[in-house]
């Protein structure tokens, strides 16, 4: 019975011209989105790469020098773009995938594309992610409102009803006929991101295959709890019109109002200083110490160091004071980097719960969560390279303080040569895990999962209870 | 006979006495304050044709839509082939076949494509496209048409596809109402044929129609409704055509 109702929902639907036109609009937007995502991101991951090779070129050939005026120099590290990145650009426009590693300093990420890009690119720029978060979700209602509220008015619910027939079975038959129509075009968009990232997958491996089929599922629980919203408010509406204008409501405010409110309300409930007070408390405390964190005193840690090496002069001990002391300074800058980044993106991550629980409010807000961390490029993602990036810049630091420690005495001019530079390994980022990915995310999955299972049920309830005439 | 018939009770035939396909019992339908229909008592038997009569708003519609359980009964009980309505909406329904006063179909589909799924439905299973045709075409629709989209039908060719929906079903009882309504003269009288065959093979039809003379040429028994009761009701053998037309007034202008 079910079958029979799928199939004849299919072919109505198929022979209907509006959805031939709508459905060709969107599944041509989203081929395009898809492969101009995939170019643009394997042009970024041939382009990083390339710098990559440069900035570690320009490290190992920066000739003789002391160790820390090389520290100085510094290095620039690349977040590598995951695989999925070309599906979901997620906020690196917005923070940046590189990042200057030098002397004393926490920087913040360069390389934003979106201070680049010109008034026509930000506002008429589409990914992937959007046509999926927005678009087909239009096509789901367009394909939804009319399912029985159209029926009802066309007369055709009653000679169906009166056939026989149960009416869940009819919402899944009809449930069913919406989904075969969408898979038209969203298999062969599948088919497409699925070569893609065989085909192309510049980025590092983690896991492609099963980040791509997550993200599958978690779109098509997100256009399933659409299908279900649909046939609810058209079993429910009194008349075609109605469940259309009730539907673009809905549309409304889950893409347009629910992903602003959502953000000025968590940044209200969890206020983050503006970048110009940022750098000015760092500043102030890297100046003057906070707190049990204080500035080495030179002198002090000149006669501490003396004592323990049992001598009366600087130029008598067996390591140079310099090295050690830039060290030590060096480890009084990591507290307070440690202090306010460490507030920041504990902030960040608690505006992230707050939006991840407003989801419960609109789905595209635990869908395009999701669907960032999927792709690799949510504010988590970026914290985790950034964390690594910086642990690498300390390490990286600490390699040439203590070579110039070691190497020298107090007092001597002391360069060092390639074989230092090149004793400095190249930063290795794994990036996380999709265990990782999930486990930060399991509020959005179960959001969603709650917007499907709740979908269902009150579209079984709005259809077991629709008015025939 | 007619002021004896009038507000006598149903003399029902022996048949419908034993085992009724169609019973109304004490069936009262009511929205707020308006009685749609009172204390209704309705039986049609095996091979009978009960033709209900009474002008808009008598409660006619409202009764089949009772038999066909969209309707909850404010009182009484309605039953198809014995079984509740109430309690078992779905299987009663697959013992009937409905044909209501405007047969509305899916536009994007066939005559035949239209057929072949509500006779999947009503529970006939997949039947053969030749004989899906031949149902179409022995309910009046051209040949040529069968394969067309129902966009281009008139309302009449919608009707026979509705009729030939119903035959297919191959049900014990048929609702009908107002099923002759669009379809011009020669597509009602074969309609009148079709009814006849179907109730020689013993198939119990209800039908509300406003149509005096065609309600006296192939119906069985008239039962005639007003403000939501059944207020006479008559065999066709025992009234001529002038009969029925003035009982049918008196009862209209009382």
């Amino acid at each position: 019975m079910i079958k029979h109702i799928a199939r004849k929902e299919f072919t109505d639907v198929v022979r209907d011209g509006r959805f031939r036109w709508c459905a060709a609009l969107v599944g041509a937007l989203l081929l395009v989105s898809l492969g101009h995502g995939w170019v643009q991101a394997r042009q970024a991951q041939e382009e990083l790469a390339a710098a990559q090779a440069t900035a570690r070129d320009h490290w190992e050939s920066q000739g003789e020098k002391n160790p820390h005026s090389a520290a100085h120099y510094g290095i620039y590290a690349f977040k590598p773009r995951l695989a999925l990145s070309f599906v979901d650009e997620g906020v690196d426009p917005y923070t940046g995938t590189s990042v200057w590693l030098e002397a004393h300093r926490q920087n913040d990420f360069l390389m934003r594309p979106a201070q680049d890009a010109t008034a026509a690119q930000r506002v008429g720029a589409l990914t992937a992610a959007q046509v999926l978060q927005n678009l087909v979700p239009l096509l789901v209602i367009l394909l939804t409102f009319g399912a029985l509220a159209g029926e009802r008015e066309q007369g055709t619910l009653r000679q169906l009803l009166a056939t026989g027939i149960g009416r869940r079975e009819l919402a899944v038959g009809k449930a069913l006929g919406v989904a075969g129509a969408l898979a038209l075009l969203l298999v062969p968009a599948a088919v497409v991101g699925a070569a893609a990232l065989v085909v192309g997958s510049t980025g590092p491996a983690a896991s492609p295959l099963a980040r791509g089929t997550v993200l599958a599922g978690v779109y098509l629980a997100y256009f399933g709890a659409f299908v279900g919203l649909g046939l609810a408010v058209s079993a429910w509406a009194r008349s075609a019109r109605t469940a259309l204008v009730v539907l673009l409501g809905v549309w409304v405010v889950n893409g347009l109002v629910a992903p602003r409110a959502a953000v000025d309300l968590s940044k209200w409930i969890h206020p983050t200083p503006s970048a110009v007070e940022f750098a000015h408390t760092l500043e102030q405390e890297m100046a003057a110490g906070v707190d049990d964190i204080q500035r080495p005193d030179r002198a002090a840690f000149g006669e501490r160091l003396l004592a323990e090496y049992g001598v009366e002069r600087a130029e008598d001990l067996p390591v140079n004071e310099v090295g050690l002391y830039l060290q030590e300074s060096e480890e009084f800058g990591n507290r307070i980097f440690d202090r306010n980044y460490g507030a920041l993106w504990d902030t960040f991550e608690r505006q992230g719960v707050v939006h991840e629980a407003l989801a419960v409010a609109a789905p595209l807000l635990a869908v395009r969560t999701l669907s960032m961390g999927l792709a690799g490029t949510d504010v988590e993602q970026h914290r985790h390279f950034a964390t690594a990036a910086e642990a690498y810049r300390r390490d990286m630091m600490r390699q040439m303080n203590l070579d110039l420690a070691e190497n020298s005495r107090t007092g001597e001019l002391y360069t060092a040569g390639p074989e230092l530079w090149a004793e400095v390994p190249p930063l290795q980022y794994d990036a996380p895990t999709l265990g990782w990915v999930l486990g930060n995310r399991v509020l959005s999955l179960l959001v969603l999962g709650l917007w499907l299972a709740g979908a269902g049920l009150l579209a079984a309830r709005r259809v077991q209870r629709a008015e025939v005439a | 006979m007619s002021e004896v018939m009038t507000m006598e009770a149903p003399t029902a035939p022996a048949a419908v006495a034993a085992a009724p396909v169609l019973e109304a019992r004490g069936l009262s339908k009511r929205y707020g304050s308006t009685e749609a229909v009172t204390g209704l008592d309705l039986r049609v038997g095996p091979s009978e044709i009960y033709c209900l009569l009474g002008p808009n708003g008598a409660g006619k519609t409202t009764t089949i839509h009772l038999f066909l359980g969209f309707l909850e009964p404010t009182a009484g009980s309605v039953r198809v082939m014995g079984l509740d309505v109430a309690a078992e909406p779905l299987e009663s329904k697959r013992r009937l076949a409905y044909v209501p006063e405007q047969v509305m179909l899916y536009r994007n589909l066939s005559g035949l494509e239209n057929l072949e799924y509500f006779a999947a439905l009503g529970g006939t299973g997949s039947l053969a496209p030749e004989r899906l045709t031949d149902i179409l075409v022995g309910a009046g629709l051209p040949p040529d048409a069968v394969g067309q989209r129902v966009s281009e039908y008139s309302k009449g060719m919608r009707q026979k596809v509705g009729i030939a929906i119903a035959i297919a079903k191959e049900a014990g009882a048929l609702l009908l109402d107002e099923p002759t309504s669009g379809l011009d003269p020669k597509a009602s009288n074969e309609f009148s044929e079709l009814l006849e065959r179907l109730r020689d093979r013993g198939v119990a039809v209800l039908m509300a129609t406003h149509d005096l003379f065609r309600a006296k040429e192939t119906g069985t028994r008239v039962g005639i409704m007003r403000h939501g009761r059944l207020v006479n009701e008559m065999s066709t053998d025992e009234i001529g055509h002038a009969d029925l037309e003035r009982i049918y007034l008196e009862h209209m202008h009382e």
